[in-house]
């Protein structure tokens, strides 16, 4: 962690301090003002912004070191400043109380927006280093002649607001050299860590996750749960955005969702978000495993950035995003899935997910996580090729590898994807999957026993395959595979047994009389 | 707080409701403060009020969120509001939004949701905002502005320009926009024209607000370009200050 201390203010510099609670404002301070532009017609100074260096930072200090309701202002004060110019600016916040540590320093800081923004004729922009403030013509004339008056005014706010804020002193800077120095040094360091600290914040660190009902207009049962290691399938939401629209509007479309007794904590199952779900789809949706694929999958509004698919003939799961027109191969494109799987309902086999879910350490781990996955586009690998576990990058195919299913199950035999021989999923070592080499060898030994027959039918079926999965309508897409695919020998019996359960009892009497049933069939 | 007023203006294409929107701006923009909205792709208030370059659109800022908002750090609300106001064009007498391209593919759900609440809080510090916008009543339907007092048609004689108006007009109640409606007609060319429109605005519910000519020049501004700042004395401009005067007494009051 970086160190928080007090900035050393450089010597040489002016400097002007002011110290206790007393202060007249000059002008109104009230949350009407909030969003009010200051043109630049009716600016007198603008500080930080495009064209000039800020920030602004709230830090945490042990109580003893933070001096209550001080201001230090380190460069020119307001009434000082060229007017009609843009100025370096940054605001620094020491703050200290009981339930006051590092975690706290975002959400604090995020408060100062909202309050400069109540200040008459003070505009507050964007946030951390991109802050952008102008102050207007009419709160100077007003009187408002020192940013050591902005400041007062905002700690006020903060300590009458979040009063878990026991003590606040600020530092404002309008020295260029000490407002770079300081960005670099100390502020960004601190952002970094942040960052990094959300990177790692997981399901099983926070006691509750958030909502999304905004699709609900189009996609009435539906709920999004978010989650840390679960993003809104849209793409757009992650669970800091969702603690942060809680907290500005509780009724709104984000909700927090307590997470209760965690039942299954591989899957991702948590007796509050099933008993949130329940209520929020109407019924509809009763369970819900987070971080499963196959059992309970997490209800798609259409909105999602990925579709997920399972294809039984490898036992594995494909994801197609978007942008890529072409059908994945299972014979479906991107939209084709999504108008099966949208509309709020948990559909098995298919997921809709947005894009940073494939960066999350939970990503479908019930299911074997990355070591279940056979197939994405190029474009879609390529983004996300960071987060692929490295032993498995060159294990799933894109359209390169594979277009048709028979090509992905060449593929994946020869690159032996665990799908291949069973997949152990990382998570608690557990073997999930079966496997399909051995029955492949089974298979392959029956070829060779095979009538001629079957084998002289393979070669003229062969061309037709392409045609088939491209430019059949949706319905007969998939149908038309199966049989299709008993043709071309060992994969058959693969998509038969996973597809027909009938056709199992024939091959326990007679394995001639099967063979004959396929002919028929076809 | 200031009292605002959302003004729309719409009808079918070619019935010069963006110069009727931006004589109604240039005229509005004196006697407050003033946010045009560009809500019609297919419209050009921005040469009609004489702005020569838009470089970035509403549309653009909420592609750049779409695509990039997985990389934003800290607060994505804070971050998006920063990006709105910076497409803002502050001109002299008034601010200019432009709405700009229509959405890509995806889901905006998250981003117009985000767009509305800026968009409130930030127009209610206008003391007036016009808005031009397409017969679709695109942006009021995904209620990124969710709130209109009074939507303009301007329609021509055409039986096509009074089946719009009545199509808004049932739009409106289907969106719940609960704002007063009038029409004025354009491009009127005689007495019995006018008393058509009246008698359609009786009929549907409408304020009559009066009815413009076909002035050629007015056409021949437009062909050249220019601005209707620069359209010289001439009957159509007569006539709006007959039709200005009815609309204050009926919006503004």
């Amino acid at each position: 962690m970086v160190e928080r201390k007090k900035l050393e203010i450089p010597e040489g510099v002016k400097v002007k301090v002011s110290q206790g609670e007393g202060c007249d404002f000059p002008v109104d301070i009230s949350p009407m003002h909030e969003g009010e532009r200051i043109r630049k017609g009716d600016m007198y100074v603008e500080l930080a912004g495009p064209k000039q260096p800020g920030f602004e930072l709230v830090m945490a200090l042990p109580e003893d070191q933070v001096e209550d309701m001080k201001v230090t202002l380190v460069g020119k004060d307001l009434d000082e400043l060229e007017e009609g110019k843009a100025h370096p600016f940054a605001m620094i916040y020491y703050v200290a109380g009981d339930k006051i540590d590092s975690d706290l320093e975002p959400i604090i800081e995020r408060r100062n927006h909202d309050f400069q923004n109540y200040i008459e004729g003070v505009m507050h922009l964007n946030q951390r280093y991109d802050i952008w403030i102008r102050i207007g013509k009419n709160a100077v004339e007003k009187g408002l002649k020192s940013l050591i008056t902005i400041a007062k005014a905002v700690m006020l706010l903060f300590k009458n607001e979040m009063p878990f804020i026991e003590k606040i002193e600020a530092v404002y800077i309008t020295d260029r050299d000490f407002v770079e120095k300081t960005l670099k040094e100390v502020a960004m360091p601190i952002f970094e860590e942040r960052d990094a600290r959300v990177e790692a914040l997981h399901d099983e660190d926070v006691e509750e996750f958030y909502s999304c009902t905004l699709c609900q207009s189009f996609a009435p049962p539906d709920v999004c749960i978010i989650t840390p290691d679960r993003p809104s399938l849209c793409g757009a939401i992650t669970w800091f955005d969702g603690r942060a629209a809680a907290r500005v509007d509780p009724e709104g479309p984000n909700k927090p969702v307590p997470k209760g007794e965690i039942l299954d904590p591989i899957g991702g199952e948590y007796s509050g978000v099933n008993e949130f779900a329940k209520t929020e789809s109407g019924g509809v949706t009763e369970r819900i495993k987070l971080h499963s694929f196959l059992e309970c999958p997490h209800p798609s509004c259409g909105c999602f950035e990925v579709i997920g698919f399972y294809m039984p003939e490898v036992d594995g799961i494909g994801w197609v995003h978007r942008g890529f027109p072409e059908p994945a191969p299972n014979g479906l494109t991107f939209s084709t899935m999504a108008g099966q799987t949208g509309g709020g309902k948990q559909v098995v086999g298919f997921l809709g997910i947005g894009m940073s879910y494939f960066r999350s350490k939970k990503f479908i781990q019930a299911d074997g996580g990355w070591y279940r996955v056979v197939w994405m586009p190029k474009e879609l690998k390529q983004k996300v090729i960071n987060y692929i576990p490295e032993d498995m990058r060159d294990k799933i195919a894109t359209e390169e590898d594979a277009k048709s299913m028979e090509e992905l199950i060449e593929f994946l035999k020869r690159v032996d994807h665990p799908v291949v021989k069973g997949v152990v999923r990382p998570v608690d070592g557990k073997k999930i999957t079966e496997g399909w080499a051995e029955e492949e060898e089974e298979e392959e030994e029956k070829v060779e026993a095979e009538t001629e027959e079957v084998q002289e039918a393979q070669p003229p079926l062969q061309p037709q395959m392409p045609q088939m999965t491209i430019p059949m309508p949706v319905p007969f897409q998939q149908m038309p595979q199966i049989p299709f695919t008993m043709q071309s020998g060992p994969k058959i019996k693969l998509i038969l047994k996973n597809a027909t359960i009938n056709i199992d009892k024939i091959i326990i009497k007679k394995k001639d009389e099967e063979r004959k049933e396929n002919n028929r069939t076809e | 707080m200031r009292s605002i007023a959302v003004i729309a203006v719409t009808g079918k294409g070619g019935t010069g409701k963006t110069i009727f929107a931006s004589m109604l701006i240039l005229h509005l923009c004196r006697k407050g403060s003033l946010l045009a909205v560009d809500a019609d792709p297919d419209s050009n208030l921005p040469e009609a009020l004489g702005v020569e370059e838009v470089e970035k659109t509403l549309g653009d800022v909420k592609e750049v969120f779409q695509h990039t908002r997985d990389e934003i750090r800290g607060d994505k609300s804070i971050w998006f509001e920063a990006k709105v106001f910076e497409v803002i064009n502050e001109l002299e007498d008034f601010d200019l939004l432009v709405m700009g391209r229509p959405e890509g593919e995806g889901c905006y759900c998250y981003t117009n949701n985000l767009l509305r609440g800026i968009l409130r809080k930030f127009m209610k510090h206008y003391d007036f905002v016009v808005v031009d916008c397409e017969a679709g009543l695109e942006h009021f339907s995904r209620k990124t502005i969710d709130k209109a007092d009074c939507v303009v048609v301007v329609s021509d004689t055409s039986k096509k320009g009074l089946k719009t108006a009545e199509r808004i007009s049932e739009l409106m109640e289907n969106l719940g926009i609960n704002a007063r409606k009038a029409i004025v007609g354009n491009k009127i060319t005689d007495a019995k024209a006018e008393e058509m429109i009246e008698n359609f605005a009786s009929r549907a519910g409408f304020e009559f607000l009066g009815a413009l000519p076909y002035d050629n020049m007015v056409v021949e501004n437009e062909m050249a370009g220019k601005s209707v700042r620069d359209l010289p004395e001439c009957e159509f401009k007569r006539n709006f200050k007959e039709v200005l005067k009815k609309f204050e007494s009926w919006c503004l009051s």
